[in-house]
Parts: C-alpha cells; sequence; structure tokens
C-alpha cells in the first residue's frame, strides 16, 4: 500500500472539504473492508484518505415524520440488523444484510460502504481496469472467463456486475438517497445513483471525489410485501451469483404495483421493467412469479461462460416474490 | 497407557494463546525482507532487465541467476527447474530476480521500479495441447514420465465380458490453500546457512541448501518452525524459497525473511495435477470386472519436479479396491507452461479415485445394479491380488468399512425414502445419496521406503525424560503427541515425560520427509523400535544396579515383585552418570516378504492399505443447481488409532477438503496464469458449507506398524468427490465426469440429459 | 519444545532471534501533522510519515510510531510484538487477524492502527485470565478444535466475539455465527463443539 495522508473530520462539511477533485486526490474511508483490500492491490492510491467514521451524523437509524426511515450512510450492516424497525417493516433489507454471512464484514461494513463497494470483477481486480481491457484496448471479458459477469445490460463497454448486497432491496423499497458535496446537500433515487461506466474514467455510480453519500431514506414499506432472495455458491464469504428484491403493493390480494431489482446481474443494480409490469393487477401464484421471472431475464443474453445465470437469476426473481407473498419469511 | 487415549496435543495449548511463534512472527535484528520478482508470461525469452536509474538502488539487494555459486537447480528429482530464470521462461510467476530491502514497503517500492522485456513464444497450456505435440516443451514428445502396469490377458478378458463400458473423466487443479502462506528465514553463519522456515520436510531443505552453496551436512541447518498446514504444500516448494533466501542473505550477509503474499503464494506455488482418465471396462451380466483399461494423463506442469513420484501412485491406485485378473493401466504426465504441479494431500489417488468410483456408478447405472451391490461383487478382500499382483495378506479392512459405512447412514433406509418421495411427485429440491469406496497405500510407493531407511531416535535427557528425535514434522496433524504416545507407551513412562526435539537437522536425523501418510506407520515404528531398544538397556542396567533379574519398567517405574525400586527418571540419571548420555537411533527395514519390481512395475506397492467407504447425502436445487452436502458419513480402516480424536481430525478435515475438490473448488487460469488468486474467488468450504459429518474409526491393525497403525493422512481426501457426485447422480440423473460439480456444469449436463431422454 | 533452555548452534537462544519488543523509544518524537483549514475548522492531517499513536490493546496502553497507511494488524504484529493475530489474506476475508474492537470483533487488517485509538481492542493474548485459559480457548483443548494452528487465534476470538452477543446458541446459530473465519485444516466440527460448550449454561459439546 502506497503512503498517504490521513484525516478524520467531525462534520461532514469538514469531510467535504477535506476531499478533493479526484481519487488520486482523495477518497473518503468508511469500513475499510474493500478500499483498503483496493488500495494494498494497488487499484486506487489515493493521497489522502478521509475517515468518516468520526462524523456522528452519518449514524443512527431514525423514523422520520413522515413515516419513513433515515438510515445514516456509516450505520454498520449489523446495526441494520439489529434495529427493531428495520426488522418490523423492511424484510427484503434484513434478508439482503442477512445474506453478509461474516460477523466481521457486518461490524465494520457500512450501509454506505456497500452501495459504494467496487466490483468484483477479477479483471478490475487485477488491475486491468474497471472495463477491463487489454494493453492494446481490447476489451476482456466477452472472450476471457465471464463467468461471474454480467447477463443484463452487457453490451458493454461494462460487463461486471454491480457488488452491492443492499442496493436491490433499497431501489425496490424506493430508497432516496442524499449526497452531500461542496454545493450542499442533493437528493436523488437510489435507482439514479448507479449507472454503467462508458469510459475509463468513469465510476459505476454517481459521486464526484468530492461528495460524501451521508443517508439513504427509505419510504414506509406500510402495504408492501417485499423480500429478497440470493443464490449463491457457497454459504458465506462470497457474493450471490444472482439476487432479486421485489416489492409488491398490495390491494387485497391483487398486487397494485410491483418493483423488481435483480442483483448481481448487470453493471447496475436491475430495475426489471417487464416483470413489474406483468405483475401489476396479478394475483400471486407460482405461475405468476414464474413468469414475471422469465420475463424479468427476456433480455439477458450470455456471454461465452454466464449462460447458467439467466436461469439462476429466473429463479431467484421467482422465488423472491413468492418469498414476499409468504409475508417474507426466510 | 497412552495409545488408544485422547491425551493433550502436545503444542495445543501455545497455539491457542498466540503464544506460537510461525515464521512471520519472528523478527530478527539487521533483517531484510525479501521478494521474488516474477514472470508474467507462460512462455518466452528474456530480452532485457532494467532498473530505473532515478531510483536509489544502494540500501537494495538484488539477485539474479549469476548469484548462484553452483548449478541453477533445485534439487529434487530431475535436478530442472532453475531457481531464477536465466533466460527461457516456461511458466507464469516463475522467479526472475530476488531482491531485498530494510522494509516491505521499500522492497515493493524497489520491485515495481524493474521492467523486463520478454520475446513472447507460442505456450502450452492444455494436456491435449501437450499431447497435439504442435509446441515441444520437454524432450521429444512432451512426455515427463510414462507407466505400465499389466496383469492378466486383456482381451481375454474383454471377451468373457458381456459388455463393454467406457468413460472419460477430468480433474481440476487444486490449492493445497494452508493457511498460513509459505515464508523461511535466512541466516548466514559464519561457518554455512541457517534456514527457518514453514516445512513439511526438513532434510529436503537441507539437500537443496547444501547443493547450492556446496555445504557439508554440518555447515547447512534447516530448522522447521511452527507450521500452519502443509497437505503436500510444502513438501517440494519450500526448498525453492529457502534457497531464494539463502541467496540474498549469503550478498547481503544479513538475516532475510520471505514471507508470500496470499496472492503469490495461489498463483506461484505448486497445485493438485489435473487430469483426464479413461476407463474401458469389461463386466459381465451380474457384474463381475473381467477386464479394465486405463488411460491416465496428468498435467505435470512446466517441470518434473514431483510429478513421477505423483503419477506412479496414481497409476497404482488406479483400479480402485476391486478385482480384476486382466489389467492395463497406462500411465503418463505431461508438460505445459504452467507452474509445475506436485504434492497435495492424497498425491494422484484422488484423481484417479473419481474415475474409478464414476465408473462404477456407470457400470451400476448399465447393468441395473446397485451400486453398493456392485462394490460387494467385486471388492479386493483378505488374500485377493491388486493390478500391481500384490496379495493382501494382512490388514483389509474392506468390508468392514463397508459394512459400517452403510449400516451408520441407514444407506438402504435412505434409498428407499429417496425413492418413495421421487414417486410422489416432482419436487423442486431433490434429495440423493450416494456412495464411495476406496482405499490408499500407506509410506512411500514401491521401494521408496527400503530405500530411504528412514531414521529416527529417542534420547534421555539429563531430567531423565525420553526426547524423540525425528525429522518429522508436526503441520497440525498430531505428529508430536502420537509420537510421544507410542513412545510412552513402549518404554512404559507417562506421556508427560517424553518430549519432542525441535526439528532442527543439526540435531535430529533424516526420518524422511512429513509425506505419503507415512509418519505414524513408518516413523512411529523406527521410533517405537528405538523406544524398546532403550527399555532393554535401562532395564539390563536397573537390573544390575539392584539386583533385581525379573526388575520391569511400567509407568515411569522401575518395579519387581509388585515392589517400587525406582523411578524412571532415577535411574536414567544414574545410567547417564556412569555410562554418559543413553541415546538410540533406529533405521526402518520393510517386513519380511515385501518385495518390489521397479522394472516390471509389479509386487508390493505399500505394506499396507488404508480403507475407506463413504456415504454423502445432498440436496439439491433442481432451478439453480446449487448442491447442498447434508451429511457425510465415512468409515475408515486406519488400523490401530494412537489418538482417536487426532484420528478423527484427519477425518473430518482430509474430507471436508474433499468436499471443496468435488463441488466449489476451481481455478480459473487465462494465458496460464491464474486469474482467481484470491479468498473471496478461489472458494474452499466454510463452516457455513461443513456438512454434519459421522466418522467411524475402524481398527484392523496391522502387525508392522507402531501398536497396529498405518496410515490416514491421506485416505479422507480420497472418498467425498465420488460419493458427493453419485449422490447427485441418484438426486437428479445427472451424470457427472468432471469435478468440481458447480451449478453451471450441473445445469449444463442436466439440460443434455434431457434432451437426450426426450429425444430417445 | 524447551528451546529457551537450549543454547542454539549459533550462540543465541530462538528466543534471543526475536526482536524485542517492537515500541522502539530511542526514535524520537517528531511532530508529523499539520491543520488544514476545513469547512471553518482546524483540522488534524497525519503522515505519510510516521505519526505517534496510543492504542488501548487487552486493557493496556501502547504507543507506537507508525505511518497512517500501517493496518492495526501490522501495528500488532510488527510494532508491538503481539504475533497472535495471523497475516493469512490481508484482505477482509479469512479472520485470522481477528480482533475484537470496543466489542465487535473485526478483521485487524482491514482497520487502520492510527484509527483505532481511543478504541478498547482485545487480541487473542488478552483472553487468559492468568494462568488459566478463557473457557473458550478451554473448550478448544477440549475439543481439538486446531489442528495447525495458524486460523486458531482468530477463530478464539471471533468464537468470544459470537458468544458475548449470543450466550446461549442453538448449533445452528454457532455454524452461522462462525461465517467469518476459514479454516483448512477442516476443524469446524470440533470448533462448533467448542462454542457449545462454552456456551452459558452448557456442559456438553465435548467430542471424542
Amino acid at each position: 500500500m502506497r503512503g498517504f495522508e490521513y484525516a478524520s473530520p467531525t462534520t461532514k462539511e469538514q469531510a467535504v472539504s477535506l476531499l478533493g477533485s479526484s481519487d488520486d486526490d482523495a477518497m473518503a474511508l468508511a469500513g475499510g473492508t474493500d478500499l483498503l483490500s483496493l488500495m494494498k492491490d494497488d487499484i486506487v492510491a489515493p493521497r489522502r484518505l478521509v475517515n468518516l467514521k468520526d462524523v456522528a451524523e452519518l449514524r443512527g437509524i431514525r423514523l422520520l415524520p413522515d413515516g419513513s426511515l433515515r438510515i445514516g450512510a456509516l450505520v454498520t450492516v449489523q446495526e441494520l440488523l439489529d434495529n427493531a424497525i428495520v426488522k418490523r417493516g423492511y424484510a427484503s433489507l434484513i434478508h439482503a444484510a442477512d445474506g453478509i454471512t461474516s460477523p466481521q464484514i457486518r461490524a465494520m461494513g457500512t450501509v454506505g460502504g456497500d452501495l459504494c463497494q467496487r466490483p468484483r470483477c477479477w479483471y478490475y481486480r487485477a488491475g486491468f481496469g474497471l472495463l477491463a481491457k487489454d494493453k492494446d484496448g481490447a476489451a476482456l471479458v466477452p472472450e476471457g472467463d465471464n463467468r461471474y459477469h454480467a447477463i443484463l445490460g452487457n453490451t458493454g463497454p461494462a460487463y461486471f456486475v454491480n457488488p452491492s448486497s443492499l442496493a436491490p432491496a433499497l431501489i425496490a423499497l424506493g430508497a432516496k438517497l442524499h449526497i452531500f458535496g461542496s454545493g450542499g446537500q442533493v437528493e436523488m433515487n437510489l435507482e439514479n445513483f448507479f449507472a454503467a461506466p462508458t469510459s475509463a474514467n468513469e465510476k459505476e455510480y454517481r459521486l464526484k471525489p468530492n461528495e460524501i453519500v451521508t443517508e439513504i431514506i427509505v419510504p414506509s414499506a406500510g402495504g408492501w410485501k417485499n423480500a429478497t432472495y440470493e443464490v449463491r455458491q457457497k454459504e458465506s464469504l462470497d457474493w450471490p451469483l444472482a439476487a432479486a428484491s421485489v416489492a409488491l403493493k398490495m390491494s387485497g390480494k391483487t398486487i397494485e404495483s410491483a418493483r423488481v431489482v435483480l442483483g448481481h446481474v448487470a453493471p447496475v443494480p436491475w430495475r426489471s421493467g417487464e416483470a413489474q409490469a406483468y405483475l401489476a393487477g396479478k394475483t400471486i401464484s407460482e405461475q405468476v412469479a414464474e413468469t414475471a421471472g422469465t420475463l424479468a431475464v427476456a433480455r439477458a443474453s450470455a456471454m461465452s461462460h454466464n449462460g447458467y445465470k439467466i436461469q439462476l437469476a429466473r429463479v431467484a426473481v421467482k422465488r423472491a416474490i413468492m418469498k414476499a407473498a409468504q409475508g417474507g419469511q426466510r | 497407557m497412552a495409545v488408544g487415549q485422547n491425551v493433550l496435543r502436545k503444542e495445543g495449548v501455545e497455539k491457542l494463546t498466540g503464544a506460537a511463534r510461525y515464521i512471520d512472527d519472528i523478527a530478527l535484528e539487521g533483517m531484510l525482507y525479501g521478494k521474488t520478482i516474477r514472470s508474467p508470461l507462460a512462455r518466452g525469452l528474456i530480452k532485457s532487465i532494467s532498473f530505473d536509474t532515478d531510483f536509489d538502488w544502494s540500501p537494495i539487494t538484488v539477485c539474479d541467476w549469476r548469484d548462484i555459486p553452483g548449478e541453477n537447480f533445485v534439487a529434487l528429482i530431475e535436478n530442472d527447474q532453475p531457481l531464477l530464470v536465466a533466460r527461457d521462461v516456461r511458466h507464469a510467476e516463475e522467479p526472475i530476480l530476488l531482491i531485498a530491502a530494510e522494509s516491505r514497503t521499500l522492497v515493493e517500492e524497489a520491485a515495481s521500479r524493474i521492467r523486463i522485456e520478454y520475446e513472447e513464444l507460442t505456450p502450452v497450456l492444455s494436456i491435449e495441447e501437450s499431447l497435439d505435440c504442435r509446441e515441444i516443451i520437454y524432450g521429444d514428445d512432451n512426455v515427463f514420465k510414462r507407466f505400465l502396469i499389466a496383469r492378466g490377458e486383456v482381451d481375454e478378458g474383454i471377451n468373457q465380458g458381456d459388455l463393454i463400458i467406457e468413460g472419460c473423466y477430468r480433474v481440476p487443479h487444486q490449492e493445497q490453500l494452508y493457511i498460513e502462506p509459505q515464508g523461511m528465514i535466512a541466516i548466514p553463519t559464519d561457518t554455512g546457512m541457517t534456514v527457518l522456515g514453514s516445512m513439511q520436510c526438513p532434510y529436503y531443505v537441507h539437500k537443496a541448501l547444501k547443493q547450492l552453496f556446496n555445504l557439508s551436512d554440518e555447515q547447512a541447518v534447516v530448522i522447521q518452525t511452527m507450521t500452519g498446514g502443509g497437505f503436500g504444500g510444502k513438501e517440494e516448494y519450500p526448498s525453492m524459497i529457502a534457497c531464494h533466501a539463502a541467496l540474498l542473505a549469503h550478498k547481503a550477509q544479513r538475516p532475510v525473511k520471505i514471507i508470500y503474499d496470499r496472492a503469490e503464494d495461489i498463483a506461484a506455488t505448486t497445485k493438485r495435477h489435473p487430469g483426464v482418465i479413461r476407463h474401458r471396462t469389461a463386466v459381465t451380466r451380474d457384474g463381475r470386472l473381467t477386464a479394465s483399461e486405463i488411460d491416465i494423463v496428468l498435467d505435470g506442469g512446466a517441470y518434473v519436479t514431483l510429478t513421477p513420484v505423483v503419477l506412479s501412485r496414481a497409476a497404482i491406485h488406479a483400479l480402485g479396491p476391486y478385482r480384476c485378473e486382466n489389467v492395463r493401466i497406462t500411465a503418463r504426465a505431461v508438460a505445459t507452461n504452467t507452474p509445475p504441479n506436485g504434492a497435495f494431500r492424497g498425491f494422484g489417488a484422488p484423481q484417479v479415485a473419481f474415475a474409478y468410483e464414476m465408473q462404477m456408478e456407470k457400470i451400476a447405472l448399465r447393468l441395473g445394479i446397485d451400486p453398493l451391490e456392485l462394490r460387494r461383487i467385486n471388492m479386493l478382500k483378505e488374500g485377493d491380488i491388486t493390478a500391481t499382483g500384490q496379495q493382501l495378506r494382512w490388514s483389509v479392512g474392506s468390508e468392514d468399512v463397508l459394512n459400517a459405512a452403510v449400516e451408520r447412514s441407514h444407506f438402504r433406509e435412505k434409498q428407499e425414502a429417496i425413492q418413495i418421495e421421487r414417486a410422489s411427485g416432482d419436487s423442486r429440491k431433490r434429495r440423493g445419496v450416494g456412495l464411495s469406496f476406496f482405499f490408499h497405500g500407506a509410506g512411500f510407493t514401491g521401494s521408496g521406503e527400503a530405500k530411504m531407511k528412514a531414521r529416527a531416535g529417542i534420547e534421555i535427557t539429563d531430567q531423565g525424560r525420553a526426547r524423540v528425535l525425528s525429522s518429522s514434522t508436526e503441520i497440525g496433524q498430531g505428529t508430536q503427541t502420537i509420537f510421544c504416545q507410542i513412545v510412552a507407551d513402549e518404554l512404559g513412562i507417562g506421556f508427560d515425560d517424553v518430549e519432542i526435539e525441535e526439528t532442527d537437522t543439526s540435531r535430529v536425523p533424516d526420518s524422511g520427509p512429513t509425506v505419503a501418510s507415512r509418519t505414524c506407520m513408518v516413523v512411529g515404528r523406527v521410533i517405537q523400535l528405538a523406544a524398546r531398544e532403550i527399555k532393554e538397556k535401562i532395564k539390563r542396567f536397573a537390573a544390575e544396579l539392584f539386583g533385581a533379574p525379573e526388575i520391569d519398567l511400567m509407568e515411569g517405574r522401575f518395579v519387581e515383585g509388585g515392589k517400587v525400586l525406582a523411578s524412571f527418571a532415577e535411574v536414567a540419571r544414574e545410567y547417564a552418570a556412569q555410562n554418559g548420555k543413553l541415546k538410540v537411533e533406529s533405521q526402518y527395514a520393510s517386513p519380511m516378504g515385501v518385495e518390489w519390481d521397479d522394472d516390471s512395475y509389479s509386487g508390493d506397492a505399500y505394506p499396507a492399505f488404508s480403507w475407506g467407504a463413504e456415504v454423502a447425502e445432498v440436496e439439491v436445487d433442481m432451478d439453480t443447481f446449487e448442491v447442498s452436502v447434508l451429511k457425510i458419513t465415512t468409515a475408515q480402516d486406519i488400523g490401530r488409532a494412537i489418538h482417536p480424536l487426532l484420528a478423527a481430525g484427519q477425518i473430518e478435515g482430509g474430507t471436508l477438503q474433499a468436499v471443496g475438490y468435488g463441488l466449489t473448488e476451481e481455478l480459473v487460469w487465462d494465458q496460464g496464469r491464474i486469474v482467481n488468486r484470491m479468498l473471496t474467488n478461489y472458494i474452499i468450504p466454510t463452516s457455513m458449507d461443513a456438512p454434519d459429518m459421522e466418522t467411524v474409526i475402524v481398527e484392523k491393525e496391522y502387525p508392522h506398524g507402531p501398536f497396529g497403525a498405518k496410515g490416514v493422512g491421506e485416505l479422507p481426501m480420497d472418498g467425498a468427490a465420488p460419493a458427493i457426485a453419485a449422490a447427485v447422480l441418484n438426486a437428479t440423473g445427472a451424470f457427472v465426469s468432471e469435478i468440481p460439480v458447480t451449478p453451471e456444469r450441473l445445469m449444463m449436463i442436466h439440460e443434455g440429459t434431457r434432451r437426450e431422454s426426450n429425444e430417445d | 519444545m524447551s528451546d529457551e533452555k537450549k543454547p542454539d548452534k549459533q550462540g543465541l537462544s530462538r528466543r534471543g532471534f526475536l526482536k524485542a519488543s517492537g515500541i522502539s523509544l530511542s526514535v524520537p518524537l517528531v511532530l508529523n501533522y499539520r491543520m488544514v483549514k476545513a469547512a471553518g475548522a482546524e483540522v488534524k492531517v497525519l503522515g505519510p510519515g510516521k505519526a505517534p499513536i496510543q492504542l488501548t490493546i487487552n486493557s493496556k496502553p501502547f504507543t507506537a510510531e507508525v505511518e497512517p497507511r500501517v493496518t492495526l494488524l501490522e501495528a500488532l504484529r510488527n510494532d508491538l510484538d503481539l504475533t497472535g493475530a495471523k497475516r493469512v489474506c490481508d484482505r477482509a476475508t479469512c479472520g485470522a487477524c481477528t480482533v475484537i474492537m470496543d466489542g465487535k470483533p473485526v478483521y485487524s487488517c482491514s482497520v487502520l492502527a492510527i484509527e483505532a485509538q481511543g478504541k478498547k481492542i482485545t487480541t487473542v493474548e488478552g483472553l487468559m485470565q492468568g494462568e488459566r485459559l478463557h473457557p473458550v480457548q478451554q473448550a478448544f483443548v477440549d475439543n481439538d478444535a486446531q489442528q495447525c494452528g495458524y486460523c486458531t487465534p482468530g477463530f478464539v476470538v471471533a468464537c468470544k466475539a459470537f458468544l458475548d452477543k449470543n450466550p446461549n446458541p442453538t448449533p445452528e446459530e454457532v455454524k452461522r455465527g462462525l461465517g467469518g473465519n476459514l479454516c483448512r485444516c477442516g476443524t469446524y466440527v470440533g470448533v462448533r463443539a467448542a462454542v457449545l460448550q462454552a456456551s452459558r449454561g452448557r456442559k456438553g459439546g465435548q467430542r471424542g
């Protein structure tokens, strides 16, 4: 790891003013489990780290007057899991957080950090860049080993999958994000926070080098059945192969409207308009869930080694719907 | 008595408190940190090496191949692997330069200032590419080694069969992934070189070090520090690291420490040999094997290293624990431009065990015979003859382990329950139960032990305690504990009155390497013999001392006619005062009648086999093709269990590594380099993946092992992958001929099977 | 092994090889920080050179001088000679470096030493109660829940943290609760038994 300066401010204003105009200048340190690993592998090399852990206002989970839930960006995954309000109303978020099975990662990792963690793509992690190109500029993923890569939104130049565990659940719950920068605070739908990069100097999320995520606002999930389902090769210390989060606004037995978001299948958490449109007005059944799953992957396309993920994603959607219907029990 | 008791592990407490010092826990005054500069290319020629002139190189020690005083190779079998590449790069991650500096950060900085230019050559990256000989990278035909085992008349046997069944099986690389990364410290001394480190075989390192600097036995000193797992991965590779550290230390005249990063360790060091194994079996309608033709090809990697020995074990175990009069086994190991493959628990046997057990499943399927019944019909029993013509004279627990595994697991009941469940409708989660049956030769193959003549000894300390002198290493498997148990009981003293000499080549004799399931059976035997001789000597002395001809030594006391005359320690001290230090060294001799012919590759391949049978229960998600192993029941005949709890630990641990081999562990290669070199993407089982395990130890005593013990280290690695694949077959109808059984692979097979059955 | 008594070939005991305590008092303290104006306040910016830090480990104060890039794991091992926590993956995956920080299990490889100041840190070296093993350690002994021992210190600490949070776990909770540590010797069966034994109100769990 290269040397760097270190500062530990106590307010978000200080934090932002200590950040710079590029990641080379400075980066924000939250849980550290991803950032420090990236620095050890020389994938990023900021000259300064700005520790956010002493910024008290980034912590805490509380209900807002309008019934929505405010989750500080520095809330740890374990704090999320232990929170009574989250447990009561946000099953899909609990499922997603529970999928992070290492107690140490849960104790260290933060909600904001989970949203901003960088892709697990092994080409990226080996230093070939986020768009994974060889020295002649040819894309490595389509011809390489892409067994864990994208099946949706994979027309290039990005082929990695978004690694966030919590984003699909939060997006399905309609979460918004507060970003703080030199120009003050901006609110944004979490869904819009993510975008597939189109050039090498872009990231997979919209956060300027001198901005930080301060909090996540999740609307009340009253009347919404919600759940997350993950498919994984191994039980722990691993990212899922595919995941789906759903939130279903119920009117009696009928789905009034639906949000369906897939994880680990595209460079961004993948909102499936097809599945959502189909589900509206339906009564939940195995058959309906099955069809929604099929529609969710209708536009999926396999690369050389990841065709199996299409099936996994289809199943994840189906099972997330059925799990939500059953009240979100595991 | 200590043998058979679960006494406390000798080194247990210091490991638990953090007090145990492993190599990376040791820092010496003036020590430098070393690093290896490696090739990113799989094959090529070095054109130039340049050092950034803007960087201050004065505090950096740099070694290249020209710094090697003698010949440039790691002393092993063929001596073909260079310590540092001079010009020809033969695999990715091959060492080219060594650098050392005062701190890890400085050495990393220096490493980033070195540029090496190559001329790229076309690499040979798979068994198929090696066999097609478009590029020749070794000898005339890329073949490192061949073996032929022939018995009976195969053509006749084929005629006797009613059916010929063919199968082709593929097995992957596997990473040992000992938790402690490889590491060494070399210390230049006035007279030579001392090396400390993590290793299985101090005398391998000793040999390499002597060769490197032309040192005498005494000038080279190798000390094994507490070692955090090996599994074969610290058999041969530590010699390379030791020589590297020693080269830097020699040049800098300061101690040098090299500890591998995890990614470097995964990328550069040895792996289990991948292979392609073809079976052609003739069987009668009632399930008897009449002929078996087996062809094995293993990928040896870029250099010979231990490959011939691995191939030999693979060939000898290829038929499995089955009777067949007419056998022809051909085995080849080929060269590729990948890091040399090497020792890993099982050493060729897990590869062929997957193949022979899946072939049995295939035969059962084709004949419509129950797989358990098929095993019973063909299993080797006492008096039977193996593929190499070895008659099994003793300690054959084959039937016992099969019966125990079947009974304990309720295999039959589970089979039936699954059938009923299946008939009652299609569930998306399907259960399956599968069986495997296997054996493993303990000790070196063939004439290995007779040539090795393992030595070990015992000395009596000034405090009147017995100290074991052996170069067999403790790597977690319990060497220290079981040696002390053997000595305690043989000598007639308490377990706590036996201690272990440090594993230091200047203090302990060469007991041979800590490999091949030989530590307990072979070295334990030598130690038992030494204890026996010590007892004779000290008893004779005590008899004279006390004028008590009928004197005996029991539980640390000299007694005659029920009367305690003195303690062992008292007599030992008196002995030392009169005769000097009491010390005995013994040597291994093969049991009478155990004979092997290297030319015809026939005879007694091993003095004894350990036997195993395993039942795996799985649940397969028919939508996602995730396989969960619910339970494994395993029965293993290891002869007398010196320490049942340690033995169970060996069985559980080996079995879990085999679960990984069968289900999740797969190295991903790109242009001859390993892509998944992290613990997040090379996937070994976690606590949550570890199935419930039931272990039955069967003790068919081996007359020439210490207290009847055989080997246990490797056997557990052989059975789980085929048992799981058989259970997956039972659950899904998908016949798996390649591991690991990933969701991706299983889905493809299942789709293919479904398409086939639709076409029928 | 009783290696402290025996002189080595080089006339040094093995312990003599070990660098004496890592806190090098010989290095003069340099004020290696500057104040930077940030949003109207003065914020201390340290590094990239060494800066003095104070840590509370196993209820004892320690001081050292480290660069900001030094992880807590490196500081423990290299500067404070507390080598129980091991460096294995160094990427927040394997758990061999686990320590307890303010009551929570963390991977010390992914915590900066400098940010661990002011926290209560417990390492494996702090578990013994005098000469007596901690109940978790004792349960590891009783169940032989270790082989090579390299994952063991981290595993023991993780188990303690787990039991502190879940004093009466079910076997399934134990299995899940140990998901942050890797063992390659395959001692999970023993570790699970040990955790159950060490849990409050349980006497069973012993194997063998």
